[in-house]
């Protein structure tokens, strides 16, 4: 990986962001530890400083300049941490540590200075440390200077400065060297991402994010990217499906239509027909044509609203059932079936009331249509104990297999038995779609067994959540 | 009947303009809502059928203005768009009727008719009398040439509707709206049905058949 590109990617910038953070933390403290050091050291030295004074002031007080001046000399033969310089009242040097005072003009009896003082340690090395110092007038004239030399302290807080900056450098190192890994790392699951991501841009739907079910984020976004590309997938393979359906079910009353058309042409020409008929039947066909295009754009609507109901309102199921009854029940009697209905009161749904009139209306109208003359058909809107609100049309007609159950809610399904009878294999497709937009559900069972010589009949229920708080 | 038909697609004008004027009407074409509001507001409209989807100003936007400045004349809207958020958003903006694309010519000019007779009738009338058949709205009694007629309450406002509409072709689908006041596709002929119970109790026992199936249509009620 070039420098460049690794500077660009967004956790190595945080881990720089966090170096820089922690460099300018240890800064602080250093320069903290630093100067309080610095200041301890130098009040220590001055009230060393100020001991010793008193000591040879005490001295010379008690008993002369001359046991000062040995008392110094004394001092300089041992090992003294102090640098002294008396000088007498001209300026001359008597005796001392220093060849001159590092102060060059009193004013006034005392004066502290701190100076830098040339050195030669024990292994030759030259050094320069700060002196910290007094000079003292005495009562004769003469002078006194007492120094210490802050060496010790020097020493040490450049000790201790190393090993800040040291430790800064090997934590300044290990955490690029960590984020340039970590960044490797993401990047790495990033780039398991971003090629499926590519893939499927690139046209390849079937694309999967290898997952390891380790539970980390990247993991569970991979999953939920593959969830995501299932049900697009799922949704694309529906469209394709009806697409080619429609294409498919549009064949045959195009074909049909086209062939009527013909014939009347033929029929016409030769005068045996009013060519007004034929337009007319060619008019039928293309209405049926439009009517199965409406239901199939209805129904990738109502599958496109992802189970939210389309201009919902509140309204009793009662009342539409029994419309619903009044509306068909001559078509049954009609055709010469028993149509019962049986209604309990007040059942609040909300739902969008034409989507739901027409799904019960077609299974109503399933009813009528497969049921053999001498059956019967029943209507009835009740409550479940689960509060749910259920719709069911029970017919003494042939039923369907249990094997076929699902498969005649699927678009365009027709059973073979039913292919005489009018109809697009759409209705019950869409009455399973505008359940799903309600939140509700379709249900198919076996009717009431053998009735007349037919059955064993079907029962559709059409399950929809109340509109009743608990 | 003066007929402002406003619709931005032009193949589409020419057949509803021809259609129209076969029908007897005196259809007038505006080409978008901005040109439909100006002619609109010349006046003397007996209806407007508008088209929901136009270029400038659409369908919804001239009708809300028509309605704003207190122009009452009955709206019929047309559209592409057949959701039932559509239609209530299309009725809301103050149109009386709405109609999806594509629709047959009959049902357009059953409903343009429709809407114009139902602003002449008015409803202020007690007494509904068509040829020798009389419906009494507050007993609710219906006489065919003296003799009463026994009819069920949906039949009762069926009759209503063809007769408060006689003389003009009524759809299938109109009748589910008006009567019923479903929007739905009853799939089979139900209707059909209601309407031969209805003809058997008001044309069975008399030489004149009053109630018409006209055919690609539906049914006109005749004197």
């Amino acid at each position: 990986m070039k420098l460049p590109s690794l500077l660009r990617r967004t956790p190595f910038r945080l881990t720089l962001l966090f170096l820089a953070l922690f460099a300018a933390a240890a800064s602080a403290i250093l320069a903290y530890v630093y100067f309080a050091s610095a200041a301890e050291a130098r009040v220590n030295a001055e009230r060393e400083v100020r001991g010793e004074m008193q000591v040879l002031v005490g001295i010379y007080d008690a008993r002369g300049l001359d046991a000062l001046n040995k008392a110094l000399i004394d001092r300089s033969l041992t090992q003294s941490a102090f640098l002294h310089l008396l000088l007498d009242e001209d300026g001359r040097t008597v005796t001392g540590s220093l060849n001159q005072s590092p102060i060059e003009t009193m004013e006034g009896d005392t004066q502290w200075i701190t100076f830098p003082f040339t050195e030669t340690d024990a292994e030759g090395r030259v050094r320069r440390p700060q002196v910290r110092g007094v000079q003292v007038r005495l009562r004769g004239g003469e002078m006194l200077f007492v120094g210490r030399s802050l060496r010790d302290t020097e020493a040490y807080l450049e000790r201790l400065t190393q090993a800040l900056w040291g430790a800064m450098g090997i934590v300044l190192l290990l955490g690029l060297a960590g984020g340039a890994l970590v960044s490797r790392n993401l990047e790495k699951a990033m780039g398991r991402l971003g090629k499926v991501v590519t893939a499927v841009q690139e046209g390849d739907i079937k694309a999967r994010v290898a997952v390891r079910n380790s539970g980390d984020e990247l993991d569970e976004m991979g999953a939920g990217l593959n969830t995501m590309l299932d049900r697009m997938e799922a949704s694309m393979a529906s469209i394709r499906h009806a697409g080619d359906a429609i294409a498919h079910d549009l064949r045959s009353p195009l074909t049909r239509m086209r062939a009527k058309l013909e014939v009347a042409l033929m029929d016409a020409e030769a005068g045996k027909i009013d060519g007004v008929d034929a337009v007319q039947l060619a008019l039928d066909e293309a209405d049926s044509l439009l009517k199965t295009f409406n239901t199939v754009l209805a129904i990738a609507r109502l599958q496109a609203a992802a189970g939210r109901t389309p201009d919902p309102k509140v309204f009793d199921a009662a009342d539409l059932a029994s419309d619903m009854a009044e509306l068909y029940e001559p078509a049954s009697e009609d055709k010469g079936l028993e149509f019962s209905v049986e209604i309990e009161r007040g059942l609040m749904i909300e739902a969008n009331q034409p989507f739901l009139a027409q799904a019960l209306a077609n299974i109503i109208d399933n009813a009528i249509k497969y049921t053999p003359t001498g059956g019967a058909v029943m209507l009835r809107a009740r409550r479940r104990s689960s509060g749910e609100i259920e719709f069911s049309v029970t017919d003494t007609g042939p039923g369907v297999p249990e094997a076929d159950r699902e498969r005649v809610t699927q678009r365009f399904v027709r059973l073979d038995n039913s292919r005489s009878e009018a109809g697009s294999g759409l209705g019950l497709s869409l009455v399973v779609a505008v359940l799903e937009a309600h939140g509700g559900r379709v249900q198919l069972d076996e009717g009431p067994g053998e009735y007349g010589g037919f059955g064993p009949g079907l029962r559709v229920a059409l399950v929809v959540p109340s509109a009743d708080r608990p | 009947m003066r007929i402002l038909v406003v619709e931005d697609d032009a193949e589409a004008a020419t057949a509803m303009v021809r259609g129209l004027t076969e029908a007897g009407h005196e259809p007038t074409h505006a080409v978008d809502g901005a040109f439909g509001l100006l002619e609109a507001q010349k006046g003397g409209y007996d209806v407007y059928v508008v088209d929901r989807m136009m270029p400038r100003l659409d369908g919804l936007g001239m009708v809300e203005t028509l309605r704003k400045d207190g122009d009452q004349t009955p709206v019929l809207f047309l559209s592409a768009l057949g959701e039932v958020d559509d239609r209530v958003a299309g009725l809301r903006a103050g149109a009386d009727d709405y109609l999806v694309k594509p629709y047959a010519f009959s049902e357009l000019i059953a409903r343009v008719e429709a809407l114009v007779r139902r602003r002449e009738s008015g409803s202020v009338a007690t007494m509904l009398k068509v040829g020798d058949l009389e419906m009494n709205l507050i007993s609710r009694a219906v006489h065919r040439a003296g003799q009463e007629i026994d009819l069920q309450p949906r039949e009762f406002q069926l009759l209503e509707f063809l007769m408060r509409h006689a003389g003009q072709s009524v759809t299938r689908t109109m009748l589910l709206e008006k009567v019923w006041e479903y929007h739905f596709d009853p799939q089979t002929n139900v209707i059909d049905v209601h309407i031969s119970r209805l003809r058997a109790k008001i044309d069975k026992n008399f030489d004149h058949a009053m109630l018409q199936t006209v055919r690609g249509a539906g049914y006109r009620l005749e004197a």
